[in-house]
């Protein structure tokens, strides 16, 4: 009886260690938190567009498309990092992508769009990151996949790289079909 | 001499309460209505900071926790109540960004587990006790 006991504790330490060490060698990124938003509807929005004088309405831009949404800036590194994989997508998919432009100084945005090449069918203008809060958004870049029902299947945090890019594509596929 | 370090080490200690006291909070943000700006704090201290994730916006100087102390006060300046604001914030960022993750099925076990094991513990040493007297 005594010995059994004192096994208790000694288990219950063995188990919580065990967790400890699996998340510590699984591939995770601790800061990467999943959305909330994920398989729920995208926020409607209304704000202007950095190329023209019209308003952009999410509704009308998210309508029956499945759509590639980019939160970025011009002041944004990882954002100049990870645009020519945008551009990847917009050449070799037949895919609308939205950007999203995060607290940016619109006229610096269209120069670097213009020097970096422009992925995007329309870009909104988030002047003061209120899009982005409603979109759950905590760290440019980021992108997002949502479906021809205008329901979010995807979201990445940080900007896209190899990997991602790979990932992307056949979420693209999929979510097409 | 003894009185002097006393005093050193007592307003080491007054600094520091101060010190947690202390917010990122920018004049301009502050509402004029005290009860309002009151539970905008009390809202912002609960209130992860996504960038920093170990710091309540109300002490975080993260550019993403400014506009989310702003977004709080324009709430609380529309009217809306402390539970219609914390489930507009869990509904777009998750649970994750509650300091203190809400009492539920999903989150019993956080809440539980400790108290689970404290009366395991209790139990374990009160037996051996017991066997140990009964030895001696």
């Amino acid at each position: 009886m005594k010995n059994h006991l004192l096994k208790i504790p000694f288990i219950f330490f063995s188990i919580i260690l065990l967790i400890f060490f699996y998340l510590l060698i699984i591939e995770r990124n601790p800061t990467d938190i999943p959305s909330a938003l994920l398989n729920k509807k995208v926020q409607q929005f209304e704000t202007s567009s950095l190329f023209n004088s019209q308003k952009f309405n999410s509704s009308q831009e998210f309508d029956n498309n499945v759509v590639l949404v980019n939160f970025f800036a011009s002041w944004c590194k990882p954002c100049r990092d990870e645009h020519k994989f945008i551009k990847k997508i917009s050449e070799k998919k037949n895919l609308k992508i939205i950007g999203i432009n995060y607290k940016d100084n619109p006229k610096k945005a269209i120069e670097w769009l213009e020097k970096l090449g422009n992925p995007y069918s329309n870009v909104a203008i988030d002047r003061n990151g209120e899009i982005a809060i409603d979109w759950g958004v905590y760290g440019i870049p980021e992108t997002f996949i949502v479906d021809a029902k205008g329901i979010i299947k995807f979201r990445h945090v940080g900007p896209i790289t190899k990997k991602i890019y790979k990932k992307i594509n056949l979420l693209i596929d999929e979510v097409k079909q | 001499m003894i009185k002097n370090k006393f005093f050193i080490i007592f307003s080491f200690f007054l600094f520091q309460t101060f010190l947690t006291n202390i917010g990122a909070v920018e004049p301009d943000e502050v509402l004029k209505n005290n009860a309002q700006e009151l539970r905008a704090r009390n809202i912002s201290k609960n209130i992860r900071c996504m960038v920093c994730q170990n710091q309540s916006i109300d002490e975080s100087e993260a550019p993403l926790a400014k506009d989310l102390r702003i977004l709080i006060r324009n709430k609380i300046k529309s009217g809306k109540d402390d539970k219609e604001i914390y489930n507009f914030l869990t509904s777009r960022y998750g649970d994750f960004i509650l300091l203190q993750p809400a009492f539920k099925l999903n989150t019993f076990a956080l809440w539980l587990l400790p108290v689970f094991f404290l009366l395991i513990g209790v139990y374990v040493i009160f037996r051996q006790n017991k066997l140990f007297k009964r030895k001696s």
